[in-house]
Formats: C-alpha cells, sequence, structure tokens
C-alpha cells in the first residue's frame, strides 16, 4: 500500500477513494472554454452537461486524496486516455469517484502507471464513465512518447 | 443531429497552432477546477507552462498536455454528432509524440465500421488521431461514437 505518500509510490492494488463531489456549471464551463469546446450542451444554461473528458481531473481529484506529498523528484506525463461512457454527467449531478492502480511497469527506464478510475451517480452507484489512464511517473526526456 | 457516414469517410478539423496560451489555458484549467470556487487559480510551473522547467526535464521547451488533443478530437466528434458522444461511446488516445509550441494541429477521424443497433443507433468505429501540418501523427486512437436514429 503505497497511498499517503507521493504518486511515484503509486503501486498495483493501491485503491483511492471513493470521493464524492457534486459537478458543477463552472468546472464544465471552465474546463470547456479551456479546451475550445463551445458547445451548447457544455456552456449554455440550460441543462448542461460535463465533457466526459472531464473525467480526467477526477485522477488529479483522487491523487490529492491519496498521495497528498504531490507528484514526486520528476515530472508526471500523461501517455494514454481511455474512456467508455455510459450516460451523461450532468451538472448539479451528486459524484462519487474512485481508482485503482491495476499495473505498474518499466519500459526503456520509465515506469509506467495504469490506473482505472469509476465514475458513479453517488445516490445509487449507476456507472457513468469507465476511465482507465496511463502515465509515466518518472518522465524524462522528450525522445519517444510525450505529451 | 443526425449524420450518415461511410467507411473511410473522414472529418477533420481546421488546423490550429498549439499557441502557448493554449496551453496554459489548459494548465490553469486544473486547479480552478481543483478548487471550484468561481475564481481562476494557477499552479507551479510545468512542463506545459514554463520554458526552464521543461528544459530542466529534458525537453526543448514546453510541450502541450496531451488532453489538450483529446479534447480537440473529442471536439470534432462534438461538432458532428452533438450531445450524444457524451451519452454514449468509448474515446481512447494515445500521445506518441510531443506537440511543441506552435505547432499546427489537425484533428482527425476516419470510419472504419459502421452497424445498426437494436435501438436503432448507427454504431461508428473511427480511427482517430491528431497529426501535424506535414501529416506527422502526434496522438492516435479509437473511438466509438451512437449516432441516434433518425
Amino acid at each position: 500500500m503505497a497511498t499517503g505518500k507521493y504518486v511515484s509510490d503509486l503501486d498495483v492494488g493501491d485503491k483511492i477513494g471513493p470521493v464524492e463531489y457534486t459537478m458543477s456549471a463552472f468546472v464544465v464551463r471552465e474546463y470547456s472554454h479551456a479546451n475550445e469546446l463551445h458547445h451548447e450542451f457544455l456552456q449554455g444554461i440550460d441543462n448542461p452537461i460535463a465533457p466526459p473528458t472531464l473525467v480526467h481531473l477526477d485522477k488529479l481529484r483522487l491523487y490529492r486524496h491519496g498521495c497528498p506529498l504531490g507528484t514526486g523528484p520528476s515530472a508526471r506525463i500523461h501517455y494514454e486516455y481511455d474512456a467508455t461512457i455510459h450516460a451523461e454527467v450532468p451538472v448539479g449531478e451528486k459524484l462519487s469517484v474512485s481508482g485503482e492502480v491495476i499495473e505498474r511497469y518499466q519500459k526503456k527506464g520509465r515506469d509506467y502507471v495504469v490506473m482505472t478510475i469509476d465514475l458513479r451517480r453517488a445516490s445509487d452507484g449507476k456507472l457513468l464513465i469507465a476511465y482507465r489512464d496511463t502515465a509515466i511517473l518518472a518522465y524524462r526526456g522528450a525522445d519517444s512518447a510525450a505529451a | 443531429m443526425t449524420t450518415t457516414l461511410q467507411i473511410g469517410s473522414e472529418l477533420r478539423s481546421a488546423p490550429r497552432p498549439m499557441t502557448r496560451e493554449r496551453m496554459r489555458w489548459y494548465v490553469d484549467a486544473q486547479p480552478t477546477v481543483a478548487h471550484d470556487d468561481g475564481r481562476i487559480h494557477t499552479q507551479d510551473p510545468t512542463i506545459h507552462d514554463d520554458d526552464d522547467y521543461a528544459r530542466k526535464q529534458g525537453l526543448p521547451g514546453i510541450i502541450s498536455d496531451g488532453m489538450i488533443s483529446t479534447n480537440w478530437i473529442m471536439g470534432l466528434l462534438f461538432d458532428t454528432f452533438g450531445r450524444a458522444v457524451a451519452g454514449k461511446g468509448r474515446l481512447r488516445t494515445k500521445y506518441i509524440a510531443p506537440i511543441y509550441e506552435d505547432q499546427i494541429v489537425i484533428s482527425v477521424a476516419r470510419v472504419t465500421a459502421a452497424t445498426q443497433t437494436p435501438e436503432g443507433e448507427t454504431a461508428y468505429q473511427f480511427d482517430v488521431w491528431c497529426e501535424d501540418d506535414t501529416g506527422k501523427k502526434l496522438t492516435v486512437g479509437e473511438a466509438l461514437v451512437y449516432a441516434p436514429a433518425r
């Protein structure tokens, strides 16, 4: 169990959460605006929904919750985003997010960590988005994958 | 919103330069979302907004956060299919090359399969990617989009 320390300490089997929060219109508009997603169903005022990609920031929410000491010695870098969408995430919905580290491996001297994240409706546990995130924990250099 | 596409049909965005400002918008969005208090928040230097910090990490300068290209691909699907994309489907993206300041980025989605569901939707499989203005792929992946029945 490597939670409670740095993100770079995370290891297979580590579980973080659940963490509950309510999706706000401010968050949706801010994130959508930052990514130039100027669509009415995201930035309008009547019953907006969240862009599914916002689930990626739930990983950072879980990191803050489970790894309060921060990233670790080197920059962390995102390698792969993989989200299956099961239902819309409406503004105003109370949500519950939890994560589990399912894989950690080395490749070309870099540490990769794969984390699955479930975003659920808090009221009944309905799965809204299932997210699988792959990150490089100790990133050095730009000679190959980088983002 | 209804759309009919054939296998091999390609959706392409307009070219966009990955400016310093676009990178910083995403950097600032992260703590702003985390605080969720109606105000803009910033964060400590990152490889996406601070050249000196990026160079200390072995990079020649700032590079974009991969989620920007993921969101630009998502935006291309939103432009074509509307909010249906946000209620059912899948998007996978892998960041295979860094995107540097002012590099031109074009988002592309190419239909690889189209099937009818029992509910009357059309399930489109796409290869998706972002490329630069030389055609070099920077981000690659797949998407599954359910277009509602007409």
